[in-house]
Parts: C-alpha cells; structure tokens; sequence
C-alpha cells in the first residue's frame, strides 16, 4: 500500500559538495529518502577521462567518504538515490559495495542503473551536435563520451525491487527525486500531472544551498542569517504539495524568495521544462511561507514527457591553459594594456598550435566586457590570459609568456598559471527508444 | 533608479544559453518589471556578450519574469574561454539597469 505522505532530502548538488549538510540531515530523523546530485555538463567529460586513464576510475570522487553515512542512514531504514557513478557505475557499486562490507554492514541492497553510455548509439545514428555545427560521426574521435540524461523509471524500479542504496550515471538531476517520490506515493510515472508536482520538488531540491539561501546574498538588499552554515533542503511531499524547509540550527533561509530564484532557475520556458519524465508547467506554482523557513509548494502541472532524450557530449578540444598578473596603483590599466600588446605579439609567434585566447582585465571588463564601466579609475587590475591550443606543450608555452610578464611593465606581480586537458560538452538529442537501462542488484 | 533597488535575480546555465530570473522584492512592483525591463532593454544592455536572441517569458503567478539569452556564454560554460563561464555574475548585470520608478 502507497504512503500518503514522503520526507526526502538532498544530500549533494554537485561532485564538490560538502559532506557535513548532509551527515546532519541524515542524521536528523526527519527524511526517510536522500537524493544525490553529483553531476554537472562537465563532470561527466572529466570522470569519462579518467576512466580512459584508468578503468577502475571515472565514479563519483567521494564514495569513500559517503560510505559511514550510507551504512548509518541505510541501518536505519533510510534510502539513497544519487548519480554516483558518473562514467562509471559499476565501479562506484563496487566502491560502495566493498566500503559497506568493510564497515559490517551486511544485507544492504545496492541496485546499479546502466545504460545512459550512448556513445555508440550517437555515432551509429550520425547524431547532430547542433551548437558546434556538426556531427558526432564527423567529430570521429575527438568525441570522449555521450551520456543520455535518465528518468525515474529504473530508480523506481530498483525501489520496488527494495534497495536500500540506488547508483547510476547520468540520471537526471529531479529524477532523483521523482523516483523515490512517486514510488512511495504509488504515483504513476505517467500520470504526468503528478510527475510534474513531483518534479517541482525534485528541482527544488537537487540544487541544495540554492533552495537555502545559497547564490542569494547581495548586501544591503538581499541578506540571509548565518550564510557560513547552510543546511541543505528537504521535504515533505504528500498529494497536497511539499512542505519544504531545512533543519533548525542551520544557516540561511527558506522563504518565497529564496524559492523563487531556484524553482525559476535554469529553466527556459516556464511552462515548458523538459526533463527525462515529463514537460512540467511551473507557470502556476504557489508558494507560501507558513512558518519561520518553512513553505508550501504547489500547482505545478504536467504534459506528456519529451519524446527525445537529452544527451551530453564530451569533445576533446585539445588544452587549456590560464594565466595570471596583477597591475596595481597609478597607471595599473595602460600597463596591463601595454602587457596584452606583448602577449598578442608572443602568442602570435606560437602559431597554429593556438585554437583560441582572450585576454582579459579582471577589475575591468573580464565579466562584462563594455558594458559596465562605473569609474575611469581603479586600484589595481588583474590580467587574464585564457588560451585553448591542440597540444599541451602549446599552452605550457603560451602561459609561460604570462609568466615572463614580470619583465614586462613595471610591477607585474602574483603570476599563476595552470594547463589542463580541454574538454567541451555539447547537447545532442537521442529518440528514447535508443535509449535500453538495465537495472542491476548486489547485497552485501 | 537601478533594477537593483526594488528586485533580486538569479542566473543560470544550460549549454550556450543564459537564463535570468527576475522578480520584485514588493509584488505591487510588478507592473514596473513588466514595463520596464523588456527583452530589447537586456539584449542592449548585455550588448555584445550575448550574440544571439534574448526571450522574455512572463511569470505573473510568482510574479516573475525570465530572461534566455541564446549564444550567451560565449560557445557554452565548458567551450569557452571567459572568466566566468556559467554566466553566474550575469544576475548582477541585469539589476544594474536604469528603470523609472512610478514615483
């Protein structure tokens, strides 16, 4: 029988996260689920390199460190669903599976969910890479990986199969949440008008801080208590909406505001966010605050899911390098001026093996270019060089004439620099039915 | 008066394409956000930062608007080569836009 209601937090929005939030709230008695996000574009590009480099390698970075709150949640009846496994799902189950086992947390069922590897789909299908202008077939081997953002169906299904702990790869960032919400709540994954609720408070969590008072600060306007302890996000989903609010003795806040800015956030059409499992409509989203950092969330709305998946595509771009000086004082621009002039003319005598660069003047316009520019004057700016090149010996030469700046203009100071591989993603769309998931269980 | 004296904002990434949420800290501000801040006045104002079309949808509801701003960050957050390449500081630019007030 279905439960009228569901408590599920988050526990990550991104492969950086911090780890404490989340002990608290698993530790806390108030969720029965936790979703982790451990994924951006990038992230995926830069987990499949490492799996090139290494085949044991390419999952989530901080398995090891989850494993004491997975074998204390778990233990404790509670459920993880998080995208762990990145490039590599089978490895972070293997990591999971063996931390546990070491920990003597026997009997935990940890389900893996493949098949969002589309590389060979992509390729066989000629697929269009639209913002680059070309085809993966025509990238050839300069693609690294293609990865299908996935839906709540196989989380679902590993649930109903009762695991205690579900991996995957590219499972969509609400996803992590529909799934365990409609599974407790006996929703049907196409019932799109509750999928679409569900997903409301899927995108509200996934983020973390930023449902919490995180991106949110700007002084005098915009202040939220305690911004050096934010408490991560969680619900209470039932067929009425989702209360949402974060855990007392925490910093920030939950109010209209706050869930504003995230429910609107990397949305386009507002009435039209795709996601693997359905188009929902937030247009008419209510949200009240009925207590000290506690709202009600509702009216989010349904349509038919996308009949395409959303793909990422990692393309080896060859190499970045950055590097950095700083110009202060009287004069600070014309000198960092006349350093650009120098660098233009060095960069040129490198060649071919230079793709791109800009350069920059942080203080000045590295953000917004001309079109803000509040005083002629400033104390100090700081030069930027960014280069993309086809060899790495390319952009450790490039970045070396940022550091040969110190016997440029008088009083360049501070250099850093840094060189690494360049790897770019691209969106590619996939009709679903390309798209085949196994779902795998282990105890341990 | 600056957006930024009546209004927050959030922006965010997807690709090459920049969204900006926008809402008033009053809500009887709406009407000033809806008159105001148009999607010909961000696309001058982020001028040659966003290359390609910039798309107002209206959120009445939450009282909210929401800027895209297609081929915005400069080949997309992992391609380019800009000093923020989400786009992330994009929030403040916006509130920076002259408005009249009703007063």
């Amino acid at each position: 029988m279905s439960a009228s209601s569901i408590t599920i937090g988050c526990g990550s929005a991104y492969a950086g996260d911090r780890l404490e939030p989340a002990v608290d709230l698993s530790r806390s008695g108030r969720v029965k689920y936790m979703g982790f996000d451990c994924l951006a574009e990038r992230t995926l590009a830069l987990a499949q390199m490492r799996r090139l480099a290494d085949p044991t390698k390419g999952h989530d970075e901080r398995i090891s460190a989850l494993v004491p709150l997975v074998a204390e949640f778990t233990a404790g009846g509670g459920r993880v669903i998080g995208n762990f496994g990145a490039a590599n799902p089978a490895a972070a189950v293997d990591e999971f599976v063996d931390g546990l086992r070491t920990a003597g947390r026997t009997g935990v069922k940890v389900a893996m969910i493949e098949g969002d590897d589309v590389l060979s789909a992509i390729m066989a299908d000629a697929t269009e890479l639209p913002e680059l202008g070309s085809t993966a077939a025509l990238m050839g081997s300069s693609i690294v990986s293609a990865h299908a953002y996935i839906g709540a169906e196989p989380i679902v299904a590993a649930l109903e199969q009762d695991a205690d702990l579900v991996v995957g790869g590219r499972l969509a960032d609400p996803s992590l949440f529909v799934g365990p919400i409609c599974h407790e709540l006996g929703w049907d994954l196409n019932d799109w008008q509750r999928v679409g609720e569900a997903t409301l408070v899927g995108h509200l969590l996934e983020c973390g801080v930023h449902s919490t008072g995180g991106n949110f600060e700007d002084p005098p306007y915009r202040v939220v208590p305690d911004p050096w302890n934010l408490g991560f996000p969680m619900a209470e989903v039932s067929s009425d909406g989702a209360v949402v609010t974060k855990l007392p003795g925490t910093g920030g806040a939950v109010d209209i505001r706050t869930a504003r800015t995230q429910i609107y956030y990397e949305i386009h059409d507002p009435s039209r966010y795709l996601t693997p499992d359905v188009t929902a409509d937030f247009t008419q989203v209510s949200i009240e605050e009925t207590a000290p950092d506690v709202i009600h969330v509702g009216g989010a709305r349904g349509l038919a899911q996308p009949s395409m998946l959303k793909v990422l595509v990692g393309v080896n771009m060859g190499f970045k390098g950055t590097g950095e000086i700083s110009y202060g004082g009287p004069g600070c621009i014309d000198r960092a001026r006349r350093a650009e002039e120098i660098l233009r003319h060095r960069l040129e005598a490198l060649g071919s093996d230079i793709v791109d660069f800009r350069i920059d003047l942080q203080g000045w316009n590295s953000l917004f270019g001309d079109a803000y520019r509040p005083a002629d004057d400033v104390a100090e700016v700081r030069l930027r060089l960014a280069v993309q090149t086809r060899t790495r010996e390319a952009a450790a030469a490039a970045v070396y004439e940022v550091e040969y700046l110190y016997f440029g203009p008088a009083g360049g100071g501070g250099v850093v620099t840094n060189v690494a591989p360049h790897i770019a993603v691209t969106p590619a769309y996939l009709p679903r039915e390309r798209v085949s998931l196994n779902v795998e269980l282990v105890t341990t | 008066m600056k957006l930024r004296e009546i209004a927050y904002a959030r922006s965010g990434d997807k690709s090459d394409t920049s969204n900006i949420c926008v809402f008033p800290f009053r809500d009887d501000d709406y009407p000033i956000l809806l008159r105001e801040v148009t999607a010909e006045r961000v696309a001058a104002l982020f001028g040659s930062l966003v290359r390609g079309s910039v798309s107002r949808y209206e959120i009445p509801n939450n009282v909210g608007l929401n800027f895209v701003l297609a081929e915005a960050l400069g080949g997309g957050v992992s391609l380019t080569l800009r000093a923020d390449p989400h786009g992330k500081s994009f929030q403040s630019l916006l509130l920076d836009l002259d408005i009249e007030s009703d007063s």
